[in-house]
């Protein structure tokens, strides 16, 4: 198939390194197995240069490779019965977006708490804006699959706001009383 | 796209689930594999090349020395038929010639 768009390489990955970045180590939760992922992704991206046809081709490729090689990662660390997210908390101590309020860090480290399929809903949701159809289409995941691990999460991330931060309500308490 | 958030805790994880900044070093980290990677392709790419060349020779050369060998058979054939008809056509003349010696013979 003809197309005039010449992909950059260099420029790709200074457009698309943060995204894919902050992907993998939402889906895996470890800063150094997302890096090695992110490299990956993009060495494979790389010699799969000349079927990339647009711009909008390569975010949509790379949303899907990185998706799946962090699910690929996850599961190898599962056979080999490490809780990741548990980890990283332990270990780690996960810090926060610059701005980020310390509900909002909590939050984040919540989200890896919920099973895979809806953490990987949540994180296309609200990290990168898509839409239902958009996700089902990068995760190649049924549409109602998609807006059942959607809901399903996002009910699943309130209860353990709600039930585990004492932060989050004191936070409302105060808000409330405002 | 936009972005509409229902209530003040999607709003919270919308803003938590900002992108981060990749690491400091990951292009340069990545370049470097990049480059590492390529003159091994280049490598591999001449290795499958000298073997199919060698491959391809190897094939070309059976072809070439069966033929031989089957030109070689069939000039041992000729050679063979040729003794053959030199003996018949040797051992024909002298039974003409004592056919002939013996029609005299028998004349006289």
């Amino acid at each position: 198939m003809a197309h005039d768009w010449q992909p950059d390489f260099e420029q790709l990955v200074d457009e698309h390194q943060s995204m894919v970045f902050s992907l993998a180590w939402r889906m895996t939760g470890d800063r150094g197995l997302a890096e090695e992922i992110a490299q990956d992704v993009f060495l494979e991206l790389d010699r799969h240069l000349g079927k990339i046809e647009s711009a909008v081709h390569a975010r949509f490729w790379l949303r899907r490779v990185t998706m799946s090689r962090s699910a690929d990662a996850l599961r190898r660390r599962k056979v080999r019965g490490i809780d990741l997210w548990v980890e990283m908390e332990d270990r780690h101590c996960v810090q926060g977006a610059s701005g980020s309020s310390p509900l909002g860090t909590r939050v984040e480290q919540l989200l890896g708490t919920l099973p895979e399929p809806q953490r990987a809903a949540l994180v296309l949701r609200y990290q990168e804006d898509l839409t239902p159809e958009e996700i089902a289409a990068t995760l190649g995941t049924p549409l109602a699959t998609v807006k059942s691990h959607l809901q399903r999460g996002l009910k699943l991330l309130r209860a353990k706001a709600q039930s585990n931060l004492r932060e989050f309500v004191r936070v409302k308490e105060q808000v409330s009383g405002l | 796209m936009d972005f509409e958030p229902n209530d003040d805790f999607e709003r919270e994880l919308h803003q938590a689930l900002q992108r981060r900044p990749a690491p400091p070093g990951l292009k340069l980290r990545l370049m470097e594999r990049r480059r590492s990677q390529r003159p091994l392709q280049l490598s591999v790419v001449w290795q499958r090349l000298a073997a199919s060349l060698v491959v391809a020779g190897a094939v070309a050369g059976g072809f070439a020395w069966r033929n031989r060998e089957e030109l070689r058979r069939a000039e041992n054939a000729r050679q063979q038929v040729m003794i053959a008809l030199r003996i018949t056509g040797h051992a024909l003349n002298k039974m003409n010639a004592q056919l002939a010696a013996h029609n005299r013979s028998a004349q006289q």
